[in-house]
Formats: structure tokens, sequence, C-alpha cells
């Protein structure tokens, strides 16, 4: 029982893992831009959900404006700045991720402060037992968010006019311009979808965790490993990805101890980047 | 800090005025490094403001007294962001740049272990309210003085408690994280859990920062322990309770948290599932408490809420305490002589709003934790060495608290 409990457990926070990192992936697929701020993104859209349920929104009502807000400030920030240097050298990219992430950081330290918040409406702590095994209903809402969200992404990218357009901006920019496709509005609005998606998977984050201005570096490395594992290619593989690495997590932690789960998360890493140097390579 | 600035600068002018020659000194300077942003900036601000309202309390009273003379304090401080290495860096620059004349401490022993090496080497003598490891105080030091009890210690109250308490608790999950604080609880719970004839079932350490406690809290339901004793710092307990609940885990009688429950923040934070909750610390603002400079605990306490706007807790007495003890041992080697203010705190014995203060041979104060419980949303006090309030025991399930 205490087997299957694990594999829940791993199965469920991997979902919400890789919702954090489906973001990450598509920004870098679409955009070859390695976000460094993607964590304060997850953060942000953790204090914009918070701030509606003081207010008495229910946080799953609040997800869709997190997502409408972070959409925003991701576009705002695409088209105004990093579309400046966004076919530069991926060292300028990063540089300039990087300084984001700690001017979010400390804006929400100074507007927020420290405080630990959570989201904690009456049914967070709620859940069911089926066959001896305790299913925590806010994990099992945010695995569902997260697979639905992958699911529409997945839709959206081969669907839609728009999807095709960010598809053929990513594949080669110079026949997406012949067939009239304006590289800066789609690289916008590419990096408002990640952004959004990061705000999504804040509030999600906010019901089964805490949130302070200082979550954003482990979430963004967490979901950096997930990107690689899971391919920046189909967005339902990057949900599988972050499913790997909940279960290697929980796994570690039952059968090793749990100091060792980080050494397992990365170390997956170093050993697909080992195996399978090829994909990586095109990757970075 | 800006005001505390000014208050100093005038009072260094008036003082400067008064003073003939160069002996006496204008001003007595502290300095510190503290977690003023980054992951432990929710308790860092215990300690910046606990420094702040001492020193302002002091040089409004006039300030030390050395040879005759007031003297005021003043206080640098830098921030360390949470980062232990830049806060080493800080205490050399403290000491080699600005030329402090004594240390304050930084917050928990992880930045305390190594920073009161600096504290050593370069004989300053160090006191802090933020770290409890007896770690720190094992090595021989001579400039170090805490005034947080040992971490070991720290479940003794609530073990003594236990004791006295049916139904007997017999089984025990010991949960710890893997900083030097709670490498030291969980040492000396495990020694007091055997003590006390109370067998420990599940016994696991985790990583520092760790958020999923989903496999812990697996564990613990499958052996069912009657009573869960964790040592982490307050954003895991935070994190640790509210996946206990999700999962529907915990203790057939009751859990215990080191640290966060005694804070507004985790009664906040938590809401109803900081009900029945039990914790401990060295402090409560009671009236008994009488202070030189702020009358009692209780009236500290007001000052604080009224100038900071939150309710102070141990972590802001122990600061407090230290500005204390280190200005009380300046008054009575009645110099800035820093070995001869050294040997003035070791022998500290003086009545403070924290507790009374004295330390033991390595430099630790020894102050016994009151066992406390969290009931209808209010930090209750419930035991020391008898019963003050009569505990919810057994704590019933998740759904049925508060």
């Amino acid at each position: 029982m205490l087997f299957a409990q694990i594999l829940v457990d791993g199965v469920l926070l991997g979902g919400l893992y890789g919702l954090m990192a489906l973001g990450m992936a598509l920004v870098w697929g679409v955009l070859n831009i390695v976000n460094l701020a993607h964590g304060a993104f997850i953060m942000l859209g953790g204090y914009v959900v918070y701030f509606l349920f003081v207010a008495g929104l229910d946080p799953f009502a609040a997800l869709p404006i997190a997502m409408l807000a972070l959409f925003a400030l991701g576009y705002v920030i695409q088209r105004g700045l990093l579309n400046l240097i966004v076919r530069s050298a991926l060292l300028n990219t990063l540089l300039f991720t990087f300084g984001l992430n700690v001017v979010l950081t400390y804006l929400a330290q100074l507007l927020f402060s420290a405080d630990f918040r959570t989201i904690n409406p009456s049914y967070a702590g709620a859940n069911v037992t089926l066959a001896g095994v305790t299913v925590p209903l806010a994990w099992l809402a945010a695995f569902l968010v997260a697979v639905l969200l992958a699911g529409l992404l997945q839709l959206l990218l081969d669907r839609s006019r728009l999807g095709r357009a960010i598809r053929a901006t990513a594949q080669n920019l110079d026949a997406a311009r012949l067939y009239g496709v304006d590289p800066r509005q789609i690289y916008a609005v590419t990096f408002g979808i990640g952004a959004a998606l990061a705000g999504t998977a804040g509030g999600l984050y906010g019901l089964v965790a805490q949130i302070t201005p200082y979550i954003g570096a482990t979430l963004t490395a967490k979901s950096f490993v997930i990107a690689i594992i899971g391919g920046l290619e189909n967005p339902l593989l990057v949900i599988l990805g972050g499913i790997v690495i909940g279960l290697a997590e929980a796994l570690a932690s039952l059968y090793l101890g749990p100091t060792y789960s980080d050494v397992i998360s990365f170390g997956l890493l170093v050993l697909i980047l080992v195996l399978r140097p090829a994909r990586s390579l095109k990757l970075a | 800090m800006t005001k505390t600035m000014v208050l100093a600068g005038m009072m260094v002018v008036l003082a400067g005025a008064s003073a003939f020659g160069a002996d006496p000194p204008r001003s007595i300077s502290l300095g510190a490094s503290l977690q003023l942003t980054g992951q432990d900036a929710n308790t860092g601000r215990y300690y910046r403001d606990a420094y702040n309202i001492a020193i302002d309390q002091i040089n409004q009273a006039g300030g030390v007294k050395i040879a005759g003379k007031s003297i005021p304090i003043a206080l640098k401080l830098l921030d360390n962001q949470s980062d232990t290495n830049l806060s080493v860096r800080q205490y050399v620059q403290l000491v080699t740049d600005d030329k402090v004349d004594f240390l304050l401490g930084p917050y928990a022993s992880g930045a305390t272990l190594p920073t009161s090496s600096i504290a050593e080497k370069y004989e300053i003598p160090m006191v802090e309210g933020g770290g409890a490891s007896p770690q720190i105080f094992s090595r021989g030091y001579k400039f170090i003085f805490g005034t947080l009890p040992p971490a070991d210690d720290y479940f003794a109250s609530i073990i003594a408690m236990l004791g006295q308490l049916q139904p007997k608790a017999k089984t025990a999950a010991l949960v710890a994280a893997d900083d030097a604080f709670d490498v030291s609880v969980a040492k000396g719970t495990r020694k007091l859990l055997a003590e006390a004839g109370i067998e420990i079932v599940v016994d696991q350490t985790y990583a520092a920062k760790t958020t999923d406690f989903s496999s812990i809290m697996a564990q613990i339901k499958a052996k069912a322990p009657d009573i869960v004793l964790w040592g982490g710092l307050e954003p895991e307990v935070l994190n640790a309770i509210r996946q206990a609940k999700g999962l529907d885990t915990g203790a057939k009688l009751m859990m215990s948290f080191t640290v966060g429950v005694p804070t507004a923040d985790f009664r906040q934070a938590l809401g109803k599932d900081a009900e029945d909750a039990f914790g401990m610390t060295a402090w409560l603002p009671s009236p008994t408490l009488k202070d030189d400079w702020f009358g009692d605990a209780a009236q500290f306490a007001a000052a604080w809420k009224a100038k900071f706007g939150y309710d102070p807790d141990y972590h802001a007495a122990a600061g407090v305490a230290a500005v204390e003890a280190l200005v009380k041992g300046i008054e009575s080697a009645d110099t800035l002589d820093r070995a001869k203010v050294r040997d003035a705190i070791a022998k500290s014995d003086f009545a403070s709003l924290y507790a009374r203060v004295r330390f033991n041979e390595g430099g630790q104060i020894v102050v016994p934790q009151i066992v406390i419980q969290i009931q209808n949303g209010e930090v209750t006090p419930i035991y020391t060495d008898h019963f003050i309030t009569k505990p919810i025991f057994p704590v019933p399930p998740w759904g049925q608290r508060g």
C-alpha cells in the first residue's frame, strides 16, 4: 500500500511539475530562449491567485485571471524588451532573463513582503481514499488542470492558424515571414502563453505549498530539467517528463532517503544528456 | 533604521561636545549581517527589528554608561541575502573595514556556525539570538554567546509532558531537516525518546528547503506512530502540515514542531489547519519578566506591536536579549576593551524581558522550553514543569479541528 501511495503522489505532483515546465519548454523551443525568470512568473501567478483568493474568489476561478495577467506581462516583456536581443547570442538572453528574475524577485519582496502565503480554501486538505490509497483532491485537480492545459496547447499548436504560425516560426523563420507571419508578434504571443502557463502553475502550486518571493529559482531549475527530459516539441510529453521526475523523486525518497531526491532529478538530467547527446545538443 | 542613525548621530554630536579627551569613545558601533532578503527574510526581520528597537530604547535611556559617561550605540546592518557565504564575508567586512566595536549574530544555526569563527578569529565578542545548535558552543570558542537554548533539548519539555498524559505515547516518528539546527535537534531527541521509553518507528532526515514531503507522509501513515516530532524551519513545517492534511496522515495522539508554531505567520498561513499543533517557545510576553529598559515583557510586546505592526515571538525577545547582554557586559567591564568585555559577558547574570540571562561554560544560555499548543487561533502555554492549561489531547483527526 505504501508503494501504491507513493506512486500516486509522484504522478499527481509530477503533473504539476510538468505544467510548470510547459511554458519554459514552449518558449525555449520556439524562441530559443532559456527563460531563467520562468520561476519568477510562476511565483507572480501564485501571488495573483493568492490575492484574488483573499478577496473572496475561488482559486480555480482565479486561475484564468492569473493566466490573462501573466500573458499580458509576458507579452509586454517580450515585445518591449526581449525582442531587442532575441536574435543575439544565447548568453545575452540568459543574462537578460537572469536579471529579470532578480528584479521580479526583489520587487515581489518589496510589494508583498517575505511572508509565507498559502492558498488554503476549505477543500484544500480534502481527500478521498480509494483501495487504501489517499488521493488529495487539490493535487488531483492540479494534475487534471495540467493535463487539460497541455492538451489544449497541443490542439492550439496543431489545429489553429496561430499554432501553425508559431510552429512555422520555430521551424523556418524566413519561410514564415514570406507567408506573412510577423515574427515579433508571434514571439510576443508565444512568450505570453509561456508566462500564462507559468502563472497557472503558480496558482496551483499555492494550493499544495506556500508562496514566497523566493520560490522561483528552484522551480526554474526543476522546469529546466523537465523540459530537457520531456523535449520541447510535444506538450503532453512535457507533462510526462514532469511525471517521470515526480516518480523518481518519490521513489528516491522512499528507498534512498529524502535527502536524495534532488540528487536523483539532476542525476537523471545528466544521464539523459549523456545517453541522448544528439537531441540535447539540438536543443541547446 | 534611519531614525536610529539620526538619533545616534545627534547623540554622537552631543557626546562629542561634552567630552574632553579621546577617552571615553563617542559612540559604540555594533555590527550584524542579517537575512533581510532571500529565503530566510521572513524570520530575519525579527532580528532586524529586535536590534533596532533595543538600540533605540537603550539610546533613549541615555546609551551605554562607561566611566561615568553616557555613550550612544550605532548599528551597522548588512543584508546577507540568506547566503551563508556572503554572511561570512560581511562579518569580515564589518570587522576589518567598518571597524565595528562588537558583533551581533545572524539568524539560524547554519549562518551562526561559520560566522562565529570570524568573531573568534578577530577576538571580538559576538552575542547572537539566532543560532541554537550546541555545535556553535562546543568548539571551545571564547567570543561567542547565544541567547537561544540548546537545540538538542527542544523536545525535552514535550516529552516530559507526554509522560504525564493518558493515553501514553509508545511510538514516535522523528523527522528532521539536514541543517545544523535540526541535526542537533534530531540527535538530542533520539536520546530523549530512548530515555522516555518511546520507540522510534520512523526516523527520516530530509534536505533543507524540501517542499514535497509526500513520501515521508506515506511512511508515517504506514507505521501509524503515536506521536510525530518534526524538526524543520518554518517553510518546511508549513508544507508538512498542509501535505499531512491532504494525505490524511498524522499521529494518533499529537504532532509537534520545533519552529513556527509560536509565530503569527504560522496561524495566518495555515488558518484552521494550525489548530491543535504542538510546539515550543523559550519565551512568552509575561509581565513577570522584568526588564531594565522596557519595563517588562508585556510592555515590550505592546511597544513592538505598535512600532512594527506584528507580534514579537521568542526570536524577537532573544534578539533584544543579545543586545542587552552586550550592553550589560560593556557597562560592567567599564571599557570597550574586547577581552575585558568578553569576560564580563561570560559572567552575565541579569533579569531581562526574555529570561534570566546567564551563560554556560560554552557561552549558551540555559532556559527551559514552554510547551505551547494552538487553541482557538491563539498560542496557548501548556506545560513547563507543570501544566498551565489543559492540552487538547489526543488531537482530533484533521477534519474535526478548531
